[in-house]
């Protein structure tokens, strides 16, 4: 699990089947104090996080297998709850 | 998912059978920088690395790829591969908060 700050989407033309309309956010890792703690990178979104919203995400990809239910997705990453 | 720029293409001489076919892609990946324009160099900082495309992704194009053992999971038999091409990118908007 990964602390990340949503700082925007990503829009895709093309991709695998499992994307499809699936909503996703690049997210910056964050430390405890809200500073950057990493390379973005982008996940999944079917919570719907807004704009910075400090958010957990999953890197389990087996996790994501289920909810997009593709047993041959490649995608890792997938926002699994915001933080209050 | 990370996003990156494919910079240029591999071909392979000789290569293990299971990837016949296949097609490969050299992607920098996009750090903050490059995301938000302050690099325009086109080449990031951190380490390229080469992915196998199946998307038909060209030089110049913004992907996002996928590194680790997740990379073989489209495939329906085990091959040695831990990063692969899984969107391109039409748009994008990253805009992180002015400190």
């Amino acid at each position: 699990m990964i602390l990340a700050r949503v700082d925007g989407n990503v829009v895709t033309s093309m991709g695998h089947d499992s994307l499809i309309g699936q909503t996703i956010v690049l997210c910056t890792p964050v430390d405890e104090a809200g500073a950057n703690a990493g390379s973005p990178f982008a996940a999944v979104d079917p919570l719907g996080a807004g704009m910075h919203a400090r958010v957990y995400v999953t890197t389990d990809g087996s996790w994501t297998q289920d909810t997009v239910h593709d047993d041959h997705s490649p995608i890792r990453n997938q926002v699994m709850g915001f933080v209050d | 998912m990370k996003p990156g720029k494919v910079i240029g293409t591999v071909t392979l001489g000789h290569r293990d059978p299971s990837f016949r076919g296949g097609r490969w892609v050299m992607i920098s990946p996009m750090g903050g920088d490059e995301l938000t324009g302050k690099n325009t160099s086109g080449v990031s900082p951190q380490f390229s690395l080469v992915a196998y495309d199946d998307l038909g992704a060209g030089v110049g194009d913004e992907v996002l790829y996928v590194e680790g053992a997740e990379a073989m999971q489209p495939f329906d038999r085990p091959i040695p591969l831990d990063a692969i091409t899984v969107a391109l990118i039409d748009t994008y908007k990253y805009e992180p908060p002015t400190q």
